[in-house]
């Protein structure tokens, strides 16, 4: 099923997960504290090209944090391949992985805790370098380098973290990782924690930053507007299982999976007229746990289109509880990652049509949306 | 206003404003400064502990008399312009024998808190970081060690090892190390899942490096207070040693045997236990106030932050 | 002051007339010590809102946006002070009220419902207990009593199987289901006021959306004043019917929803618009920022506080000498602090 993802060519082809998974918990070692087994990431494949941006959107729970983990191996995952720059980099050793470290970074979400409080703005940025053999002369003059093409002064390489706000300190997070110019970049929730003021320049300088170096960012967050401002690609993650993913304007025009199609909708505008005619569709109950996965598709507990499938008749249906019958093969099977045949990829049975009328007309309103405004 | 200026006059366009302003980072560093210099508590157990230092270091010039040589016809004798504090039975200056007296004690203070400091902070740095069955050991250790009194165990060790300075410090220190050990491991459980030590792992650092350089600096803080305090009850261990005359042999002055010396007439010429008593005294309220300064101050980014959040 | 005794209230009375103002803050000032002097970290506020009504109240962090609320309902947290001003709550001020009287309007009149839900429970009593005890504070009312009514609430919040999850402790629901229990107890009393603040920051869209559409439900049933304290312009098109935006400390601009969204008079406002992704931005340009960062309350200008930031004043003498105060724009309903506020109708055009 991934025969498609990789033909895009070897040589483009920068990270490339096959089946990766990561399951938490299930064994205690010495105590045999049981505790119990979450599939945190499950037989995820993808990959990306030399230079573009993967955007993965999902909601807590869905395993997107543990993937971007998983790829620059700061976890090790319980199963799968990491293929990284035409090398298998899944069972390297800790050792042979440092080295590579300078080839793929990382950006973290909270840009208080991510920085050293006990060291300078100069060292921490410097660091990355030292570690890696840069020759000590011309780390100084790389340090200013970098923290000016983030945007910082270089006279600020002698303060600490503390002394900074929100989104300069994520600068400075950035500059550390691009310190060592590296091929990847993994940017998890990078602005999340940001104020909307500051958001708007930590996403400028990433493409910034990205048109001059030509760095390969995933990045991952929970926001959907901002994964659509920065990416080309979008994956949706569900419960450990990327179920829909496509290049940016069709995933956001036309979602093919009715989660994604559900998850778009519940995102305001902020525009007055647009968002009060927008509805929101239906989505039931809330996400299910990672310890106790749904048999078969592990959406369709909460699936508008599933319902409506089994409402229309012509499939074998099964009763979830007394009123809500959902397809069979829902429950039976999980479906696969296909492709529509145009690179937009969807796990689902039933997906929505491809032009995105079906989102916008037959999905059911969300109960108890607000009346007022028509 | 630096800021607005800033954005103009640099070659990038996008220039955030900030504490750029050489005047704020002054005024930040004044801020620094006044927490110390504002905590009386810090100022007065500072200022005791540097006072006692001074008295050790200079107790040459500064004694009276030599707080070894026994004037036979001065036996007990009562306060004098020659002998502020009076003799003992073996007519010696006890004022002297107190000045000299205090370069045991901070000695002993000063030794076990480095040794104690060095190796509890290492030992329980690497069971916190490390982990699994390193540090499930360690607290095995630990936990046994600290079942024992650690005067008691001082007290075996000396014994065991006979008595001389060197052996009360390494019998103290090692009653006190795990004491340092358990703080720092604890603490460093609290450092190990902080983002930054994540991100110093996705950057490449060696797990020793990371260790080093971002774990134990940022832990040290609770553990300085720690060996502060613990520094005061060293002292009052080699004081309990030297009572029991286990301690620094005689003829040396140290406040313990001066206190054991003034037992026997403690009833006609109180001065001279109760003042060595006094001076233990003073130097362990000056380091339990040192302690609580320092426990109150070191930490600015944690102060920092909760008053961020305030707002 | 009047109705000091709580439990004769009759919230329906002051919900049944005009809709005139139920909660009015009036030139609002709270203060902070600083190393060089006090900081008016809520500075020269005034807000109102009517019952059946949402303010929005939009700002980042900083703004002072909770700061007023907090300050409005006696929970400021030492060492701050509210320095003048008048909160004025169906007609008595609050500000003249003593700790314990104070205490009885909170919750009774007037309640808040805060961002993180996991905090605002007590992990060691199941969430009928801590109704429970809400009810019980206020009301005379017997445990089997107050148990059936908090049942009733959590069905009021859309609780599934509120008789078996009223014994339930906070840590097994979900945020969502938190939040709901919050705004249970927030609502357990009938209150005039609800004030939300951020609630549904923590929580992810889809739960946000479902939060904020009961908060709306919930305020049209009873027809209590809402205020919805949030940094998310899409919640606020969706449910403010009136918006005020705060930057350091002061309101900056104030208006319908619609004069807001659609008339914006105020560039931070403006910039907002402009710099935060939406579903619907143009994904080929580059966000138009706002310059700098948020503004610190220790150093803020002589100035338009948004000046150094400031599309349209930066550098500009006249904002450098002046601290506008709000001024009515085209109607008297629409108030903005911003001298040059006429010269946004051309940037409008083009955004």
């Amino acid at each position: 099923m991934n025969a498609d993802l990789r033909s895009t060519g070897e040589h483009e082809t920068l990270l490339q997960a096959d089946d990766l998974s990561k399951v938490f918990g299930g064994r205690g070692l010495l105590f045999r504290r049981s505790r119990p087994e979450v599939r945190a990431v499950d037989k995820v494949s993808f990959s990306v090209r030399r230079g573009e941006t993967l955007g993965i959107v999902g909601e807590t729970g869905s395993g997107k944090s543990t993937l971007g983990r998983l790829l620059i191996r700061l976890l090790d995952p319980s199963a799968g391949r990491i293929v990284f720059d035409g090398r298998d980099i899944t069972g390297l050793a800790q050792g042979r992985m440092r080295k590579l470290r300078h080839e793929m970074q990382m950006v973290f979400q909270d840009p208080y805790g991510s920085l050293d409080p006990r060291m300078k703005v100069g060292a921490i940025v410097a660091e990355p370098m030292l570690v890696h053999g840069a020759e000590r002369s011309g780390i100084a003059r790389r340090t200013a380098e970098i923290l000016e093409w983030v945007g910082l002064s270089p006279a600020m390489a002698e303060r600490y973290p503390h002394e900074f706000s929100g989104g300069q300190r994520q600068r400075i997070g950035i500059a550390r990782a691009m310190a060592l110019d590296p091929k990847l970049l993994i940017l998890d929730e990078p602005v999340s924690a940001l104020d909307v003021s500051i958001q708007a320049q930590i996403l400028n300088l990433l493409r910034d930053l990205q048109r001059q170096s030509g760095v390969t960012y995933i990045f991952i967050a929970h926001d959907l507007a901002v994964v659509r401002h920065i990416s080309e690609r979008v994956a949706v993650m569900y419960l450990g299982k990327i179920v829909e993913t496509a290049p940016r304007e069709r995933l956001y025009a036309a979602p093919r999976h009715p989660y994604s199609a559900s998850l778009l909708s519940a995102v305001p505008l902020p525009n007055l007229r647009a968002e009060r005619q927008r509805k929101r569709i239906a989505l039931y109950g809330e996400i299910g746990s990672a310890t106790a996965l749904p048999g078969g598709c592990r959406f369709h507990p909460r699936c508008f289109k599933a319902r409506l499938v089994a409402a229309a008749g012509g499939v074998a249906t099964t009763a979830l509880s007394k009123d809500v019958v959902v397809p069979s093969r829902c429950t039976d099977s999980e479906p696969p990652l296909a492709d529509d045949g145009n690179g937009h990829f969807a796990a689902c049975h039933f997906p929505l049509d491809p032009n995105g009328a079906e989102a916008r007309d037959s999905a059911p309103f969300a109960a108890g949306q607000s009346r007022r405004h028509s | 206003m630096a800021s607005g200026e800033m954005a103009r006059d640099s070659a990038i366009p996008r220039q955030p404003a900030g504490p750029d302003d050489p005047e704020a980072a002054r005024r930040r560093r004044q801020a620094a400064l006044r927490r110390y210099t504002r905590h009386p508590g810090f100022m007065v157990g500072a200022t005791i502990i540097l006072l006692l230092a001074l008295l050790a270091i200079l107790a040459p010039w500064i004694a009276p008399n030599s707080p070894l040589k026994t004037e036979m016809s001065l036996v007990l004798a009562e306060p004098s312009w020659a002998y502020p504090l009076g003799t003992d039975q073996f007519g010696r200056c006890v004022l002297s024998r107190l000045i000299y007296g205090a370069q045991i004690s901070l000695q002993v203070g000063f030794w076990v808190v480095l040794i104690s400091l060095t190796c509890g902070t290492l030992i329980g740095a690497l069971a916190g970081f490390l982990g699994g069955w390193i540090e499930r050991a360690i607290v095995a250790l630990i936990d046994i060690m600290l079942a024992f009194p650690g005067f008691l165990l001082a007290l075996a060790l000396v014994a065991a090892q006979g008595s001389s300075l060197t052996s009360v410090i390494t019998a103290v220190s090692i009653a006190y190390t795990p004491r340092v050990a358990t703080v720092m491991r604890s603490v460093v459980l609290t450092i190990r899942p902080r983002p930054f030590i994540e991100a110093s792992h996705a950057i490449g650092l060696t797990k020793l490096r990371i260790l080093l350089r971002h774990v134990i600096p940022n832990a040290m803080p609770p553990v300085i207070v720690v060996a502060t305090v613990s520094a005061a009850t060293a002292i009052l261990a080699e004081a309990g040693l030297s009572f029991l005359g286990l301690g620094v042999q005689p003829p040396t002055a140290t406040w313990g045997s001066v206190i054991a010396n003034g037992q026997a007439v403690i009833t006609t010429r109180p001065l001279i236990s109760l003042s060595a008593g006094l001076s233990i005294a003073v130097a362990v309220i000056g380091l339990n106030l040192l302690g609580d300064g320092l426990r109150d101050t070191l930490d600015p980014q944690m102060r920092r932050q909760t008053g961020a959040k305030m707002l | 002051m009047q109705r000091s005794s709580p439990p004769s209230s009759d919230p329906s009375a002051a919900k049944a007339g005009p809709r005139g103002p139920v909660l009015e803050l009036r030139d609002l000032v709270t203060r902070f010590p600083g190393d060089d002097g006090p900081l008016s970290i809520v500075d020269g506020v005034s807000l109102s809102v009517a019952s059946g009504e949402t303010l929005a109240v939009v700002g980042e962090s900083g703004s002072g946006k909770t700061m007023t609320f907090l300050s409005a309902i006696g929970l400021i947290p030492p060492p701050g002070r509210v320095t003048s001003g008048q909160v004025l709550l169906e007609g008595t001020d609050l500000l003249t009220h003593t700790p314990e009287q104070l205490r009885a309007v909170r919750g009774e009149r007037i309640s808040m419902v805060f961002q993180d839900p996991l905090t605002g429970l007590n992990p060691v009593f199941t969430i009928g207990e801590q109704i429970v005890e809400v009810l019980r504070a206020h009301r005379k009312l017997s445990r089997a009593e107050a148990r059936k009514k908090a049942i009733e609430l959590l069905e009021r919040v859309q609780i599934p199987d509120p008789g078996r999850r009223v014994d339930d402790y906070p840590h097994q629901l979900s945020g969502g289901m938190r939040q709901r229990v919050l705004i249970a107890m927030a609502i357990s009393l009938d209150p005039s006021v609800l004030i939300a603040d951020e609630p549904t920051t923590a929580l992810d869209v889809t739960v946000q959306a479902q939060v904020l559409e009961l908060l709306a439900e919930l305020r049209e049933e009873s027809g209590m004043a809402m205020v919805l304290i949030t940094h998310d312009l899409g919640l606020v098109a969706r449910h403010a019917d009136r918006v005020a935006v705060m930057y350091a400390g002061r309101v900056v601009e104030q208006g319908s929803a619609k004069a807001v969204f659609e008339q914006t008079a105020h560039p931070y406002t403006l910039s907002l618009f402009r710099g935060v992704p939406s579903l619907d931005t143009d994904t080929a340009q580059d966000l138009i920022e706002i310059e700098g960062q948020p503004p610190d309350p220790a150093f803020l200008p002589p100035g338009c506080a948004f000046e150094p930031r400031c599309f349209l004043g930066q550098g500009r003498a006249s904002c450098q000498a002046t601290r506008p105060g709000l001024q009515p724009t085209l109607g008297t309903e629409h108030q903005t602090a911003c001298l040059h506020s006429a010269e946004l109708t051309a940037t409008r055009a083009r955004a």
